[in-house]
């Protein structure tokens, strides 16, 4: 179990404001931190890796003490063994895609791990370049590549997929698992992306304002529990238009556009943009297999 | 999305399939088939306030006596107002329970003949109709 | 004529950059991560020499290290240092003088350098010291360079401070830009032009070669 009691005041975005959490998560799941952006969640993962201190509370992972601000103890970050992914992914840029992963390697481990994840995560071909030559994508495979050297207990990765575009992120999320389960790891991940949230996670922690509001399984977080649709998509409004007696709304679900007949008195209260919820009875959908 | 509030009166469960029924208005009942049973979701039991939720599209409109068809979910009321366009129309229907809309083909409403203030039944089928806990 | 005040000059200045690079690195560390109270004065303190004259600096200098005060007495008594009027005193004076223009590019080197590589550095378990040796500084290199040269040029420029507590004895503490006022009080324009024209043109080449690399001019050679 990793046990998680913080408290930590924080200048959010609508002023002063306290994290305080008190989480309890087993080992070797994947945990999701959501919720609006200045919610506490990347200094959850700052606290929980020692690079912040909180001002009160107690960190504990497995039998470890790491945090305990009543008995004054505070493992450095340096003897955390935690794999970091962050935002701007921090590789070196002094060094090539190699240098990066070897200089994340303790001195007392098996030096294999290197060209093993190399290979994993398919940086052969461009393990001797400079990090600023490689694209974002690339770029995030190595941050996690090096993240995973070090074999840490626990990985941390601070929305490490938001600004890649979709083929690339999927793709990734796959490595994400792979690594994730091979590796026997508790993760930490901060995602806005639902749909990653549903592939990736075990255990979802909504946050807001410093405070756990929700946590559950993905879909108990994210799918309306009190409506019987089977067949139920979370979808952005595109367009609205007037077709005779009914309206056509146009609604993006994922990278879908799909259409879906409504009446006057469901768009009154729609705009463009809006995220709506787009459900059928699982009775009416017609499958065939595309290929 | 028309709507009718009301309380479960019965649930028959066979698999992951269960059949309920729920009553909107004294002697009035509106049935549904939903892929839950009580094991999985947790609204699905006796007495539970319960909204019934269904499309307008999918509400068939039948005039007359008796009709020898499958449908099972009948309400009857009066046509309170008409709206037709070239292809399609939309009828509300006033019914004990509160209004009911329903989309039909405009030549129906005319085959049909139907006029304002003319008795009608409104017609849905089972699996059409959607649960939302209250 | 002579090359003495010019090799006089550029080894003052080579000595002065080499002990302030190693006396600005901790001291930029410190005032580019520490959230120290008293780092405000400690920074206006290195800011100091930027806007006194440095006539004012060579004169506390030369009270300050005179045989005659209770410290240049210790210091000459003690340790049998004098500074004033000698090579060392100069090099300490300059070291001082030069100071900002060698703190100022490395603190903001270090401030410019995203904070999440030295985060993630002590998350894979190095000390401060191997993350500043092994991260920082590689990635500051045109900051230290640019303070290098400031440092090195602003030295080889300086007369003030010099002319105070230096005074002007050949071969010990006359510098070229002494020797030029020396040269030109006296009428001897040639060898104030020989002088003053030396120190353009490697002043000139040293700047000019800084900003060939920094601006990445020169890559393509190196390859």
């Amino acid at each position: 179990m990793i046990n998680i009691q913080i408290q930590k005041q924080l200048d959010g975005p609508e002023g002063p404001m306290l994290l305080d959490l008190n989480l309890q998560v087993p080992m070797g799941q994947l945990i999701t931190l959501y919720g609006p952006s200045g919610a506490g969640k990347t200094t959850t993962l700052k606290i929980l890796s020692g690079l912040m201190q909180a001002e009160t509370g107690k960190i504990m992972v497995a039998d470890s003490t790491w945090l305990d601000t009543s008995e004054k103890i505070c493992l450095k970050p340096q003897d955390r063994e935690i794999g970091y992914v962050f935002q701007d992914y921090a590789l070196f840029p002094n060094m090539s895609v190699r240098q990066n992963l070897k200089f994340a390697q303790p001195k007392d481990k098996d030096s294999g791990i290197v060209q093993e994840l190399i290979q994993i995560m398919e940086l052969e071909n461009i393990q001797d370049r400079k990090p600023d030559t490689l694209s974002g994508g690339q770029q995030q495979r190595v941050a996690l590549a090096r993240a995973l050297v070090q074999q840490p207990k626990i990985l941390l990765l601070d929305e490490p997929l938001s600004a890649l575009d979709l083929k690339i992120r999927l793709k990734l999320q796959d490595y994400l698992l792979q690594v994730h389960r091979k590796y026997g790891l508790t993760t930490f991940l901060i995602s806005h992306d639902i749909g990653e949230i549903h592939r990736l996670s075990d255990w979802v922690v909504v946050l807001e304002e410093g405070s756990v509001v929700r946590q559950g399984s993905p879909s108990e977080i994210f799918i309306n529990q009190n409506l019987s649709g089977k067949f139920k998509f979370k979808g952005e409004v595109l367009h609205i238009e007037k077709n005779e007696v009914v309206y056509i709304v146009t609604v993006l679900v994922h990278n879908e556009v799909v259409k879906i007949i409504a009446q006057e008195s469901e768009v009154k209260n729609l705009g463009i943009g809006d995220a709506v919820i787009v459900a059928s009875k699982a009775f009416n959908p017609i499958i065939y297999k595309v290929s | 999305m028309n709507s009718l509030q009301g309380t479960i009166v019965d649930i028959e469960v066979s698999g992951q399939l269960s059949l309920v029924t729920v009553e909107v208005h004294p002697k009035t009942f509106i049935k549904a088939i939903v892929v839950e049973t009580p094991e999985s979701a947790d609204y699905l039991k006796k007495g539970q306030a319960i909204n019934t939720l269904f499309k307008e599209t999918e509400v068939v409109i039948g005039v007359g006596e008796s009709f020898h068809i499958s449908l099972q979910n009948r309400i009857t009321g009066t046509i309170k107002s008409m709206d037709k366009g070239a292809l399609l129309g939309k009828v509300v229907l006033e019914t004990q329970m509160g209004e009911i809309t329903s989309i039909i083909s405009s030549s129906a409403i005319d085959q049909l003949k139907l006029r304002n203030n003319s008795p009608a039944t409104a017609l849905i089928k089972l699996n059409e109709v959607m649960l939302a806990k209250l | 004529m002579s090359w003495e005040p010019l090799i006089l000059t550029f080894k003052l200045a080579l000595v002065t950059t080499l002990a302030l690079l190693t006396v600005s690195i901790p001291l930029s560390y410190w005032l580019a991560y520490s959230k120290a109270r008293i780092k405000p004065i400690v920074q206006t303190l290195v800011s100091m020499p930027l806007v006194l004259p440095p006539t004012v600096l060579g004169f506390y200098f030369l009270i300050a290290f005179s045989p005659n005060t209770i410290f240049g007495g210790w210091l000459n008594e003690a340790l049998g240092i004098q500074l004033v009027f000698s090579f060392p005193g100069l090099v300490v004076a300059s070291l001082l003088y030069s100071l900002p223009f060698m703190v100022h590019p490395i603190q903001s080197g270090f401030s410019g350098v995203s904070n999440s590589l030295r985060e993630a550095s002590y998350l894979m378990g190095k000390s401060k010291l191997q993350t500043l040796f092994k991260v920082l500084l590689p990635n500051i290199k045109p900051s230290l360079l640019t303070g290098i040269v400031l440092s090195f040029a602003h030295t080889v420029g300086e007369f003030g401070v010099v002319l105070m507590i230096g005074g002007n004895i050949p071969g010990k503490t006359k510098v070229a830009s002494i020797a030029i006022y020396d040269e030109v009080e006296a009428l001897n324009y040639a060898s104030a032009n020989f002088y003053s024209l030396t120190l353009f043109v490697i002043t000139f080449g040293i700047l000019l070669t800084v900003y060939l690399i920094n601006g990445g001019h020169l890559k393509k050679f190196w390859k």
